[in-house]
């Protein structure tokens, strides 16, 4: 989590290697399974089954959960602003890329693009709404009116007969390049592009000016406004940039799972992100990520397993539920700033041990990465 | 502060004017304010333990609704259960004892909480969401695992449960006037407790500032889980009188934790009398919107879902700390 010391290109390269072996492995892992399972990456026999074709679908929607968390965290972990109500974002972005292919005569292309177009103007539009009444809302009163707004959306398209309701409806029109069943590879380096990009653009936005009165605002927003910033101006701004990234994290979504429906606005768009954030480590750049494999890939691996331990069967489908409240519980008690930041942590008191004190400019760059302990009602 | 009574006098006349106006006949009018009010208890009884953790306290306690459906839970099978009924064959008697042990339940699972897992998160209280939420989880399952997913419905018959009463042209349980009367006896014995009392006034002190209390000789740690101790029995309270009239299942505990983290932020964080008021208020507006919105000639019932989440939203743009909260 350092940022480069070295200048240019190659210094970027060297100070990130961990990240880009990430990367690297991700972009090759649909043909790495491929070649150990023996099942291609695009699929056995011409249809879209398969060990590479399964774990492309759970990455993608790791990758997807991971944008949506990385989203959030902008807001809570970087600005101090808490929401309730990022899954109307979320939702945003599936219903208008829904209605976009479904309820529009442009042809399958044209309706993707237009879509996304209207999905990112919408959510940043609804983000603006929202964000002009932060002006008035601190803390938590903010985090219930966004509650408030997005049980509200979830609510009345839950009951709008023209989505169909709370069945929603299904997308059937996609053109082949973006299509999760006909280009499932295509569809994970989409995905998988999107999230690498999120990343990158986070990290470079926090590293900017613009970042940095973010992190004042984090820290002490009255100073911040003394010292002369408009602090509605940047929370505005985190508001929309977190707004138009969860609405693409929707798109895709609703993309891959073929269908809109209320769900895509409901309480656990929220929760997710904020409890991935948290476990992660709010306020770190890997974080979200981290939260958001963790606990996915727990989800999706363990759910329907069976543990024996001697003559006992444990059924964890069963008891999925309650070995992931346990989860949360030992992981918020043990590992007091996430699971990043409590490595960060660790490594920062490690080298501080070892080494003399870093010079004034590294001190400053890890200010940014401190947990988002304080940033509470 | 007389501005707050200002505003709750204005929406509460507003709605009046409007069910009055709206109303089919005068007999229906008197039902929909009923309605109202019964709801708004109904309600009130969820929100009031959270008035006191998360209003009082600023912990966000996600398991609040878990307590309010253990609550109910515990008193339907003391209530049912053939044991009781040959130990105390009176039902008067075995709900009262029920409600008693509900109560117990829920204070015992609150110390329990605050004592073993929630002390170490004061210092970073947003770790307090993760935390009540994983509780919640693990309540979830053990419900389901005690009583299994089946709803219960309360079939067994007692001296409010038994009786109806008749008002314009319409019967109603004895039970909703049950509900009412013990809402309005919550509110009075907690804002009693609260002004009242010597424990009261430490907690009102330890939540302006612990550190000067503690400084005095008391002992804020022990306030503290007392507080979260009377804040999930409250809660329990509410689901065991609840239980009769909505039965046990395991949404409860979701179903009822939204409308009432809502009515606490509606009424001010801190304010114990603003969630009674705005919980009668949410209670009456809903059931004026449901009384217009269903009728005939409109029928558009989404509506009815919307309106704790419209009021909500004016509400908050007009007094920023809801209706009786400190601050700004």
């Amino acid at each position: 989590m350092m940022q480069p010391t070295r200048s240019g290109w190659r210094g970027a390269l060297i100070a990130n290697w961990f990240y880009l072996l990430i990367a690297v492995g991700l972009a090759f892992l649909p043909q790495i399974i491929g070649l150990i399972t023996g099942d291609s990456p695009f699929g056995v026999r011409g249809r879209p089954i398969g060990q590479s074709i399964f774990w492309q679908g759970v990455l993608i929607e790791v990758f997807l959960l991971a944008v949506l968390a990385m989203s959030y965290n902008l807001l809570f972990g970087f600005t101090g602003v808490i929401s309730f109500g990022h899954a109307l974002f979320f939702g945003a972005g599936g219903y208008v890329i829904g209605l976009a292919l479904e309820y529009t005569e442009l042809g399958p292309e044209l309706s993707v693009i237009v879509g996304v177009i209207i999905a990112l103007v919408v959510s940043a539009g609804l983000a603006l709404l929202i964000g002009l009444a932060s002006l008035r809302l601190r803390g938590v009163y903010f985090a219930v009116f966004t509650l408030a707004v997005a049980e509200l959306f979830f609510i009345f398209f839950g009951r709008l007969p023209l989505t169909f309701a709370e069945d929603g409806f299904s997308i059937t029109d996609l053109p082949t390049w973006i299509d999760p069943i006909r280009n499932r590879l295509g569809f994970y380096y989409i995905a998988l592009v999107l999230m690498i990009v999120t990343f990158l653009f986070l990290r470079r936005l926090i590293y900017s000016p613009t970042g940095a009165v973010m992190l004042a605002i984090r820290e002490n927003e009255e100073r911040a406004k003394t010292i002369g910033y408009n602090t509605l101006r940047y929370k505005l701004i985190a508001i929309m940039i977190a707004g138009m990234l969860a609405a693409l994290a929707g798109i895709l979504q609703a993309l891959f799972t073929k269908k809109v429906g209320p769900e895509l606005l409901g309480l656990t768009y929220t929760i997710d992100p904020l409890l991935m954030t948290i476990i992660g480590g709010a306020g770190t750049f890997a974080g979200p990520v981290v939260g958001a494999t963790g606990i996915h890939l727990t989800d999706r691996l363990l759910r329907d397993r069976e543990i024996i331990i001697g003559a006992t069967t444990i059924d964890i489908g069963a008891s999925w539920a309650l070995i992931l409240g346990i989860l949360f519980i030992i992981v918020v008690l043990v590992l007091p700033q996430g699971i990043v930041g409590t490595w960060n942590r660790w490594r920062a008191a490690r080298q501080a041990q070892t080494t003399p004190p870093p010079p004034p400019s590294a001190r400053n760059q890890r200010a940014i990465e401190t947990p988002a302990a304080k940033s509470n009602p | 502060m007389q501005r707050n009574y200002l505003i709750v006098a204005v929406i509460a006349a507003g709605l009046l004017v409007f069910a009055f106006v709206t109303a089919s006949s005068v007999g229906n009018f008197g039902i929909t304010l009923m309605s109202g009010l019964f709801q708004g208890m109904l309600l009130f009884l969820v929100a009031s333990g959270l008035s006191i953790i998360f209003g009082l306290m600023d912990v966000l306690n996600l398991a609040q609704g878990s307590y309010f459906m253990v609550g109910a839970y515990v008193s339907y099978s003391f209530h049912h259960s053939p044991e009781m009924m040959t130990v105390i064959p009176n039902p008067d008697l075995r709900f009262l004892m029920a409600v008693l042990v509900a109560v117990g339940i829920g204070a015992l699972l609150g110390g329990i909480l605050e004592r073993g897992l929630l002390r170490p998160l004061y210092a970073r209280p947003i770790f307090q969401i993760v935390l009540t939420f994983g509780v919640s989880l693990v309540l979830l399952e053990a419900v389901k695992f005690i009583w299994s997913t089946t709803p219960y419905s309360w079939t067994e018959l007692f001296a409010f449960r038994e009786g109806f009463f008749e008002l314009f042209g319409q019967r109603f349980s004895t039970y909703r006037l049950f509900v009412i009367a013990m809402g309005f006896a919550l509110i009075i014995a907690i804002a009693l407790l609260l002004q009242r009392t010597r424990i009261g006034i430490i907690i009102r002190a330890g939540v302006e500032d612990s550190e000067m209390v503690e400084a005095l000789g008391v002992n804020v740690r022990a306030v503290f889980t007392l507080m979260f101790t009377l804040g999930c029995a409250v809660a329990a309270f509410g689901g065991a009188i609840a239980a009769p009239f909505l039965g046990a299942s395991t949404s409860m505990a979701n179903t009822f934790l939204l409308p009432a983290v809502a009515v606490v932020v509606l009424g001010g964080l801190g304010s114990y009398i603003g969630t009674a008021i705005s919980s009668v208020l949410l209670g009456l507006a809903v059931a004026v919107v449901a009384n217009f919105v269903s009728s005939p000639a409109i029928n558009q019932p989404v509506w009815q879902s919307l309106t704790p989440m419209i009021l909500l939203i004016l509400v908050l743009l007009v007094r920023p700390s809801g209706l009786f909260g400190k601050g700004s």
